[in-house]
């Protein structure tokens, strides 16, 4: 009776965007061969422990020490949003949140009317006037990265 | 027929709305017409001389409808009740229901509401067979609920109310409810009007009339707006001529890539609703505006609604600033809603401003229009109604407004939804960016829901970033920055940067690959996304 919510959503990706999809590569020049398929499903907290990314995010830190490391995952149950190609960014202190969400758009090759939040440890909006500073000093994890999800909107219909 | 329409009064005593089309069908044409519907426990001299099988009919098809609209999530047989400690909020205005008078003027807020449904049997949408949005055309009807609320704070004077609206039904006021417990037994209410003398018999309901609110005070000024109320509600009627209709609405969200039979989104339709007054000839000195993620420019709302500033020469007849609807899509949580928003919801709702929230329950679209206690009040579109010829002469307007208040849980809102205020002239749209900024800054989150921020989207480099394919975002950098890729490594997955600059502004992008957690991340090793 009703159509489903699954409905493929038109331009998600642009023509440039559709080989940015290439999760299913097990390879690349230079870099060893891994199940990269497997790795991508499971969040970044189930996928290495505690210290790992503890040690990891103070690695980054003292290497790049004007940077900020920021995880970005898609919403488990997100129906319409491409997924990233990555999910580990390095984001400089002065960048706003404008800034980050337009790359991430861009990144999707979404068009500026298409639904897209990027939500702070699963649950709250940042302005988007804030620096990346400024909203990793209010929500870094305890292991030293910055977690966000990025999400649509849900359809309604019933 | 089909211009005949269920009024409110069908809900009292659980009349369903076949019910009421079935019994109005067995009466004289001459009686039909008149606004006042007659309520269903009216003798129909009609009905006894066909006796029984017309029973089975009735009976037929109050099953029938039942099924429809438990079918399509409408709640039967559910009383409202509403306290008389805590204030009731209906869109910027607040009623402690502690005496008849602000319960009247509760329901008179309430029922004058419009309420756009689920209907049936209207023309075809173009390019599908549906003759009904029922099951999937709820984020819709909620869209036009808000644009229809929009639209009557821009027509209609000042707290306007609609002479004609109902009592309310299927409610129980606490104010109202008997001291005495064997009264309070299983004694059922049908509207707040009867019970008031705990010793008095329940006046007969005059014959033609339903109950309305407020009879006492109900001035003949109050008619003047009526002929403007049902153009404004032809402008919803279920025809591809009404400019905010069904068939206009499917019609513009193709464009969005949804199609008839498709479930709609809170902020697809804002965007729909945009092109819809923008396409309107009947609706003049109107704008609205939709805020992308979470930020509404104030020099892009004021370049819409300053007419001097446009380039085209303003046309003489209308108003150097258009009123405006800033419709802002929003998500407020992953799952379910972040709890430390609701304060911030509540407060939303208390504004004159505010015209309402088009969000719902999980896959079900709601039409939130004010709150009590921890409970949001709302219009439920999940109401499946025979479609009104809105093309007649003073077609019935009781199907468009409803009698029936629901309330529901703030913690079982969906976390999507879209937020709408209304603007009539610079100096609100003023008051409007202040108002809401004070609301949004009493979120127990430590940011705001939106913001207001002066400039344009261009000038933080969000215009026409979606069509660039040459890189990402490149138009964010200041003046000045070049960046030049050097080299393309045999992956296809990224391009392949090296850092040549100190430029503040770059974002690295570090791969998600084992390797690169294992060693020392140096800059020649890292998938750069820069510019």
């Amino acid at each position: 009776m009703c159509s489903s919510a699954d409905a493929p959503q038109p331009r998600l990706f642009n023509a440039a965007g559709s080989d940015r999809c290439s999760v299913t590569h097990t390879h690349t020049h230079n870099m060893p061969p891994f199940d990269k398929t497997q790795l991508q499903n499971k969040p970044f907290k189930l996928r290495k422990n505690f210290v790992t990314r503890k040690q990891e995010a103070a690695g980054i830190r003292s290497k790049f020490s004007n940077k900020i490391p920021v995880i970005i995952e898609r919403y488990e149950r997100e129906k319409f949003l491409p997924p990233l190609d990555k999910t580990k960014f390095l984001v400089p202190h002065e960048l706003t949140m404008t800034q980050f969400v337009t790359i991430i758009r861009n990144r999707m090759a979404l068009l500026p009317t298409q639904a897209f939040y990027l939500l702070i440890d699963n649950s709250g909006l940042a302005s988007m006037s804030l620096t990346m500073a400024q909203v990793y000093k209010d929500h870094q994890d305890e292991d030293g990265f910055l977690y966000m999800t990025y999400a649509s909107q849900e359809m309604f219909g019933h | 027929m089909n211009s005949v329409s269920p009024s409110a009064a069908q809900y009292v005593g659980g009349v369903m709305q076949d019910e009421l089309v079935e019994s109005r069908r067995q009466q004289p044409p001459e009686r039909q017409g008149s606004f006042g519907l007659r309520l269903p426990q009216t003798p129909d001299p009609s009905r006894e001389t066909t006796g029984e099988p017309d029973e089975m009919d009735k009976l037929k098809a109050k099953l029938m409808s039942a099924w429809n609209n438990v079918k399509y999530g409408w709640t039967v047989k559910s009383k409202t009740s509403f306290n008389k400690i805590s204030p009731v909020t209906v869109l910027g205005h607040s009623y402690l229901l502690n005496s008849e008078d602000e319960v009247d003027r509760f329901c008179l807020a309430f029922v004058s509401r419009i309420w756009l449904t689920y209907r049936r049997e209207f023309p075809q949408l173009e390019g599908s067979t549906w003759t009904t949005d029922c099951g999937w055309g709820c984020m819709l009807r909620s869209g036009q609920m808000l644009l229809a609320q929009g639209l009557l704070v821009h027509l209609m004077p000042r707290d306007w109310a609609w002479p004609d609206a109902q009592q309310l039904t299927d409610v129980d006021f606490e104010v109202f409810r008997p001291r005495s417990p064997a009264r309070a037994g299983g004694v059922p209410i049908p509207s707040f009007g009867s019970p008031r003398g705990s010793n008095a018999p329940e006046k007969p309901l005059p014959n033609d009339q339903p109950p309305r609110c407020s009879q006492r005070k109900r001035p003949e000024s109050a008619r003047e707006a009526e002929p403007i109320h049902h153009r404004l509600v032809t402008w919803f009627g279920d025809q591809p001529s009404a400019p905010f209709g069904i068939h206009q609405l499917v019609e513009i969200g193709k464009s969005s890539g949804k199609k008839a039979g498709d479930w709609y989104g809170p902020s697809i339709v804002a965007h729909i609703l945009r092109k819809a007054v923008a396409k309107a000839t009947a609706v003049h000195n109107l704008v609205v505006y939709v805020a992308q993620d979470c930020t509404v420019y104030k020099e892009d709302v004021v370049r819409l609604c300053d007419l001097s500033l446009s380039q085209t020469p303003p046309d003489p007849s209308s108003q150097a600033w258009r009123s405006v609807i800033i419709l802002v899509p929003v998500r407020l949580g992953g799952e379910a809603l972040n709890p430390s928003y609701i304060e911030c919801v509540k407060n939303i709702l208390k504004l004159d401003c505010c015209i309402g929230i088009i969000g719902g329950k999980p896959k079900h679209s709601l039409y939130f229009v004010g709150f009590q206690d921890e409970q949001l009040l709302y219009l439920d579109p999940h109401y499946c109604q025979p479609v009104v010829d809105v093309s007649q002469v003073n077609f019935p307007l009781e199907s468009f407004h409803c009698s029936s208040p629901k309330k529901m849980p703030f913690n079982r809102m969906d976390p999507s939804c879209t937020i709408g205020f209304y603007a009539k002239n610079k100096k609100e749209f003023e008051s409007l960016c202040s108002a809401v900024t004070e609301a949004l800054s009493s979120s127990k989150e430590k940011y705001p829901i939106f913001t207001f921020v002066e400039g344009q989207g261009q000038d933080y480099g969000l215009e026409g970033h979606s069509s660039n394919k040459s890189g990402p975002a490149a138009h964010i950098l200041p003046p000045g920055n070049q960046f030049r890729s050097n080299n393309r490594r045999n992956s296809d997955e990224f391009v392949f940067l090296s850092i040549l600059n100190r430029w503040e502004y770059t974002l690295l992008l570090l791969s998600d690959l084992n390797h690169a957690d294992e060693q020392d991340v140096d800059l020649q090793q890292v998938f750069a996304l820069c510019y």
